[in-house]
């Protein structure tokens, strides 16, 4: 098979869903339908990196690869903060970032909800006691929910999406 | 195999300018400055400078009072140590060009108050602002400015991109890094050299094993302290499977950025598959905390050995169709070549280090010049291009991965026998220091590490490849239109967080 035959018919979304309940595609489903039903069938995020040590970013542009494809759910990292609906911050909040974060958080039309993902951000980590280090987020926003890990997995921060969700449709 | 030789040298600073200029003509370059605080042992600051050439590493070092004598106007590359030492232990030095602050921001940093001075009191200035950064300007009509950062549209780390335009093409690029500034060195002040583990790994998450192995060489050379051949030749696979993963994702952003999703998203698939592998070895998708001081955390046996076989077979399979899919098309070779040129010349006065110089036509590896644990087993050559484009640093990963793959299937089935890690007492000398190094896939990663009588850390210094490669971007952008800028960007893709340290 050619390389570009193969690039397009060899699905590598689907092979995952067999056997294990646990998988993205039936996390995905009940996401799709939490982010239909709560954020009118699209829920867009603007993140922005407040320190941290780059793997956070790896995992969370490893959610658009094909593996998890985090789009067809409805959920859209955004570039503008104009159009988000969530803030997602990672890293510990430096001094110098501090300020950049509070204006996108105050660029974000409400209703706005801010996310953190991996321990950083929520804890600041092992830079808790830098002079240059002003974190945790919880300091300066109200905090809807906090995804763990260091860094979080693909599949834990599609956890965390539908968690979010839960709680949103609770609430 | 030894640590690697350092040649010591003692200097005065006056005398230095001349002959830093002198050993430029010999060949042999910036690897670092590092400043230290040791007024406690002799009242005075300690300030080495790093020279690396063909016969191994030389350090100069001069002691200090207040001020030190610049080099930057002989040696470019010296400008942002010189200016990183000024901010952050408030030595001035003498003659430089340029002293804006570099990672203290006057926009909250009161710039009186230098951190990593021993008698800093952790006061922490009020959260206000102390002064204003000056952007250079270029004047004339029809020039405009385009400001991009610290937050960018995309999930990138966060740094300042300004630049001066006339129509389409750059005139100018100001980069104002240090938005992650997290304090590292400081952090690591007076931890034992364990516990500065965390810390290491997450100078730069994508880079943790080569930037950890590095650390290690130093602190293993401070303790005397020798580590078995199976941990030598584990350390060396996940370095080497860390290399083949970050090669796999830049080649793939290389292809998103010309919008050329296809091969891309297969690219995206297989580094996915290379964290499954590193997951499955070790617990971890970036083989964090895998290695430890005086050897590694974790065994391979048979089957972890023979998955990481028929991955990188794998990886070389798909790769190689990849290479073909570049050399044939040519609207990718269109975007690739003669973007973002860095010229030798440019490479030799900054220093840089890794892909940037290897395809600038500048032959360094640490691996090769500088080697370590078992590199000088391997009759490694640098791989080298020498048109210094974004093609030159795309085909350059693509060779390495095979160099790499072949590197990882010499060792899979000669794993020697024995402990994968060696008891050590955690005593030392106080004082003493060591410089360790290593091959990231970026480039060298260089520590400087002195202990106190504790067993704790005094110092630390690290240098990341990214520090010296981030200026390089200003020259390479010159001349091209700003729409490739992201495509010059990524075809070096440095990381933020290791260059802000």
């Amino acid at each position: 098979m050619g390389f570009l035959s193969k690039l397009l018919f060899k699905n590598k979304t689907q092979s995952i869903v067999s056997g294990n309940s646990d998988s993205v595609l039936i996390k995905g489903d009940e996401l799709k339908r939490s982010v239909d039903e709560v954020f009118g069938r699209s829920l867009f995020v603007r993140l922005v990196d407040g320190g941290s040590c780059n793997a956070c970013e790896n995992e969370l542009a490893a959610l658009s690869n094909p593996y998890y494809d985090l789009e067809r759910f409805g959920i859209k990292f955004v570039a503008s903060p104009k159009h988000a609906d969530v803030i997602m911050v990672t890293g510990c909040i430096t001094r110098n970032m501090l300020n950049p974060l509070l204006k996108t958080y105050e660029n974000i039309p409400a209703p706005k909800f801010v996310i953190t993902a991996g321990d950083c951000p929520e804890t600041g980590g092992p830079f808790k006691d830098s002079y240059s280090v002003c974190g945790p987020v919880s300091k300066y926003l109200t905090v809807a929910m906090n995804i763990k890990g260091c860094p979080p997995e693909p599949e834990a921060i599609i956890s965390g999406f539908l968690k979010f969700m839960d709680m949103l449709k609770t609430s | 195999m030894d640590k690697i030789l350092i040649n010591k040298h003692i200097i005065e600073s006056n005398a230095f300018v001349n002959s830093a200029d002198n050993l430029k003509g010999s060949g042999k370059y910036l690897l670092g400055i590092a400043a230290a605080d040791e007024r406690s042992l002799n009242s005075k600051f300690g300030i080495r400078y790093f020279f690396g050439g063909n016969n191994g590493i030389d350090e100069y070092s001069v002691k200090v009072d207040e001020s030190f004598q610049s080099i930057s106007k002989v040696c470019p590359a010296a400008k942002m140590y010189e200016r990183e030492i000024y901010d952050l232990f408030g030595l001035t030095p003498d003659g430089h060009p340029d002293l804006r602050p570099l990672m203290l921001y006057p926009e909250n940093w009161n710039s009186s108050v230098h951190p990593l001075r021993k008698d800093y009191n952790n006061s922490i200035p009020e959260m206000k602002r102390y002064g204003e950064y000056k952007f250079k300007k270029v004047l004339g009509e029809g020039i405009f400015e385009v400001l991009v950062g610290p937050v960018h549209a995309g999930i990138i780390e966060p740094g300042h991109f300004r630049f001066s335009l006339a129509g389409e093409p750059v005139l100018q690029l100001e980069i104002r890094h240090f938005w992650k500034h997290r304090g590292i060195e400081k952090v690591c002040e007076g931890k034992d050299f364990k516990e500065a583990l965390d810390l290491v790994a997450k100078i730069s998450g994508d880079n943790n094993v080569n930037i950890t192995i590095s650390y290690l060489e130093a602190v293993e050379s401070i303790l005397n302290l020798e580590i078995t051949e199976r941990a030598k030749y584990i350390r060396v696979i996940l370095a080497e499977l860390e290399r083949i993963w970050n090669y796999v994702r830049d080649v793939a952003w290389i292809f998103m950025d010309i919008g050329f999703a296809l091969p891309a998203q297969s690219l995206f698939a297989l580094q996915e598959e290379l964290m499954k592998l590193n997951k499955s070895l070790t617990g971890h998708r970036f083989l964090f905390n895998a290695l430890t001081v005086g050897g590694v955390n974790f065994n391979l046996d048979s089957s972890k050995l023979k998955a990481i076989d028929n991955m990188i077979n794998k990886v070389e399979k798909n790769i190689k169709e990849c290479e073909a899919f570049i050399v044939n098309s040519s609207t990718v070779l269109d975007r690739l070549e003669f973007t973002g040129k860095i010229n030798k010349k440019t490479a030799e006065e900054l220093s840089l280090c890794g892909i940037s110089a290897r395809a600038s036509g500048l032959p360094r590896d640490s691996r090769i010049e500088f080697p370590y644990l078992i590199y000088d087993k391997f009759d490694l050559k640098p791989a080298l291009l020498e048109s210094g484009d974004v093609f030159a640093r795309t085909a350059l990963r693509i060779k390495e991965i095979y160099v790499s793959k072949k590197i990882i299937g010499d060792l899979l089935f000669n794993l020697p026998e024995g402990d994968i890690a060696v008891a050590y007492e955690n005593r030392t000398e106080a004082y003493k220091y060591a410089a360790g190094n290593s091959e990231t896939p970026r480039g060298n990663a260089f520590f400087y590490v002195m202990a106190d009588n504790d067993g704790k850390i005094f110092r630390l210094k690290y240098i990341d490849p990214s520090f010296r490669i981030w200026p390089s971007i200003q020259y390479g952008v010159l001349g091209n239109i700003i729409a490739d800028f992201p495509l010059i960007n990524k075809s070096l893709n440095l990381s933020y967080s290791g260059n802000d340290m």
